[in-house]
């Protein structure tokens, strides 16, 4: 009944603190939101745009076919005006007769040099596709048996390559990455409103009327973290359906969800565990509210920062990756990263899930430890 | 009754409490003053079982507290100096809610209701309830367990007088009830008004433990005052106290000040034996004005 009653009031305290909601939920729907569509164009492979104002100067079939297949090209939006076009493609005079003419391209500054190296590329595409034609159709003439089947010469780079990293994991798109990413992130904001009910109760004597109650420190710790807890796992699933159903309709690539159900929950429950621990860790040996909302904050964004949460693992040097493994964030951040990239099942995350839940429970430990020997000095 | 026997408490080299003895009666309304650092939040928060003592025994209704804190805890019940109830939730929801976790029987949950006037208050939230009725509040969840013993911490700060009155009020009708009631507080007009028995603290020692009537009757005063219309001339007399001043008990002593105020032209309102008021009894005691 006790115990009850406390997880009762503890919800109606949560319920109540309308900004501590907000930043719970809202916040990092709009991070995932923001950070999906901002990072859209570094992280896709498939998904590349390029305004161009094409010139042809040399006038040759060659040249035209170049054009044609540009024109084709799903990534390449033509332009009539130079002014607005990102690249503006020169083929110089005389090109078809002698390659060391070189195509020129002009290009916007605000475009980044991985840019142009991913348009010259997609660019040679075309080149290669259309001197191969040229030579083919320049050799049928002497050997008319043995035409070339043009259709299947396939010059595309995306077929030309295939890209894989070392430890066989794919590359997230900006969805796969944000998505996880900010619901670790998000989780970790239980910090804030955590801390500052604890730090209320020591400072309105609220705690010691408790404690003169005969109310124990395991119930105080343990009804705070009910509340919590379902907030935590409330977040993780609104955080998925923005990135499955929201995100899509920002031009970005949905969420899709390759692994286990299973294994999100496993994952979501560790780093539930681990969020209310340091939560209580820091509510417990704050001294005061702005003690707590600094250090919580400071903590987040620090844990957040080396876990892989700012910028992903997968592009950090090796030292750093090392440094994020020391991360709970970055424990979790590669549970979700496996499941909904690697198609992981709880059988694959349970070690994440297992580190978490021993971290959770530690913090949670030395919590309730300092919470009694403050309470035995008097708080 | 509550027996005190020998206490003491530090905190590093600080002796919060030093062979601290007290007697309390049970039902009686018993103050404790003393100035700030005397020890008295201390004692409270001990006789509370928030603080474990370092020497010492203490009986509370033949209760070791050493020993039986919970059942202690269950008889008597803190009212703190700061409003200790969750401002986010109603007045309901803060009674149902402390009632909850000490098991309250529903006539006690009803009578700390009553006794408090919160009836018309009950699903008003209680960070817009005025001072005096958060301060109601804050007594009401102390009486849900329907203590034998009630400790107020200063219950009165930051109150109107109307509220105060109140408050006092149903205080003292606690005593018909036969609860015990350990008060402290600065006013010592309060401790005056209810208190049956005071006990003076300096420095985490007993320096008086007396009834009320005891302290401010002639016989434990040795101090004559007189109060005097006009001060203007004082100072020519060398004297410090503006509108009146304290003597010793002592014929020849009064008789020449009587002469020399007259000498003065410096009126007399009043000769009475001292300390008839409680604070000024306290400072008399502790020779300190931080009350």
């Amino acid at each position: 009944m006790m115990l009850s009653a406390m997880i009762k009031k503890e919800f109606l305290l949560v319920i109540r603190d309308k900004h501590a909601l907000l930043a719970l939920f809202v916040m990092p729907a709009i991070f995932i939101l923001i950070m999906s569509v901002a990072m859209r164009d570094q992280f896709s492979t498939n998904n590349l745009e390029f305004s161009i104002y094409l010139q042809d100067e040399d006038k040759t079939q060659m040249c035209e076919n170049i054009i044609i297949n540009v024109q084709n090209d799903k990534r390449f939006i033509i332009l009539n005006k130079k002014k607005d076009a990102q690249f503006i493609v020169k083929i110089p005079k005389e090109y078809a007769k002698n390659s060391s003419n070189l195509i020129q391209i002009n290009v916007q500054d605000s475009i980044k040099s991985d840019q142009i190296e991913v348009f010259k590329a997609i660019f040679s595409e075309h080149i290669i596709k259309a001197r191969l034609t040229y030579i083919s159709e320049s050799l049928g003439n002497y050997l008319p048996n043995a035409s070339t089947p043009l259709d299947s010469l396939e010059v595309s780079v995306d077929k030309l390559y295939k890209v894989k990293y070392n430890d066989s994991k794919i590359l997230p798109n900006s969805t796969q990455q944000s998505v996880p990413a900010w619901i670790v992130f998000g989780m970790f904001f239980i910090i804030i409103p955590m801390s500052t009910i604890y730090v209320n109760e020591k400072k309105q004597n609220t705690l010691t009327r408790l404690t003169s109650m005969n109310v124990s420190i395991f119930a105080m710790t343990f009804s705070k973290s009910v509340p919590y807890f379902i907030i935590n796992q409330i977040q993780v699933w609104i955080m998925i359906c923005v990135g499955i159903f929201l995100v899509p309709y920002f031009n970005t690539p949905a969420l899709e969800i390759n692994g286990s159900i299973l294994a999100i929950i496993s994952v979501s429950i560790g780093l539930s565990f681990t969020a209310i621990g340091i939560s209580t860790l820091i509510a417990v040996s704050a001294k005061s509210s702005e003690q707590a909302t600094t250090i919580g904050g400071i903590s987040n964004i620090l844990l957040g920062a080396i876990g892989g949460v700012m910028v992903p693992k997968f592009i950090m040097p090796e030292s750093m990756q090392q440094i994020a493994e020391l991360s709970p964030m970055s424990w979790g951040l590669d549970g979700f990263l496996d499941i909904f990239l690697n198609g992981a099942d709880i059988g694959i995350v349970i070690g994440n899930t297992l580190m978490l839940l021993v971290f959770g429970l530690i913090t949670l430990i030395i919590s309730m430890i300092i919470l009694q020997l403050k309470i035995n000095k008097g708080l | 009754m509550i027996k005190i026997s020998n206490i003491s408490k530090s905190y590093g080299d600080i002796k919060a409490l030093d062979n601290l003895s007290l007697t309390i009666k049970e039902g009686s309304i018993f103050g404790l003053l003393g100035v700030n650092g005397a020890g008295k939040t201390t004692l409270l928060s001990i006789l509370n079982g928030l603080i474990k003592i370092d020497t010492g025994s203490i009986d509370i209704f033949g209760f070791d507290i050493q020993k039986h804190k919970k059942e202690i805890n269950k008889i008597s019940s803190i009212i703190p100096q700061h409003l200790a109830f969750y401002e986010n939730l109603t007045v309901k929801e803060n009674l149902d809610f402390f009632a909850k976790i000490q098991n309250a029987r529903k006539e006690d949950y009803e009578k700390s209701i009553e006794i408090n006037s919160l009836t018309n208050l009950l699903n008003q939230k209680s960070s817009t309830l005025s001072g005096g009725q958060k301060r109601r509040l804050n007594i009401a969840i102390g009486l849900l367990n329907n203590p034998k013993i009630i400790y107020f911490d200063e219950p009165t700060v930051g109150v109107d007088p109307k509220s105060r009155n109140e408050i006092l009020d149903s205080i003292k009708s606690y005593k018909k009830l036969g609860i015990t009631v350990i008060y402290t507080s600065h006013y010592m007009t309060e401790i005056e008004k209810i208190c049956d028995e005071v006990a003076i603290l300096e420095n985490g020692r007993l320096i008086k433990q007396d009834s009320l009537e005891n302290l401010l009757s002639n016989k434990v005063s040795n101090k004559i005052v007189i109060e005097i219309i006009n001060s203007k001339n004082t100072k020519l007399l060398n004297l410090d106290i503006e509108d009146d001043l304290f003597i010793n008990t002592n014929q020849k002593e009064l008789f020449d000040t009587i002469s020399l105020l007259n000498k003065n032209n410096i009126l007399i309102k009043q000769i009475r034996y001292g300390a008839t008021n409680l604070e000024k009894y306290f400072l008399d005691m502790t020779g300190n004005n931080d009350a």
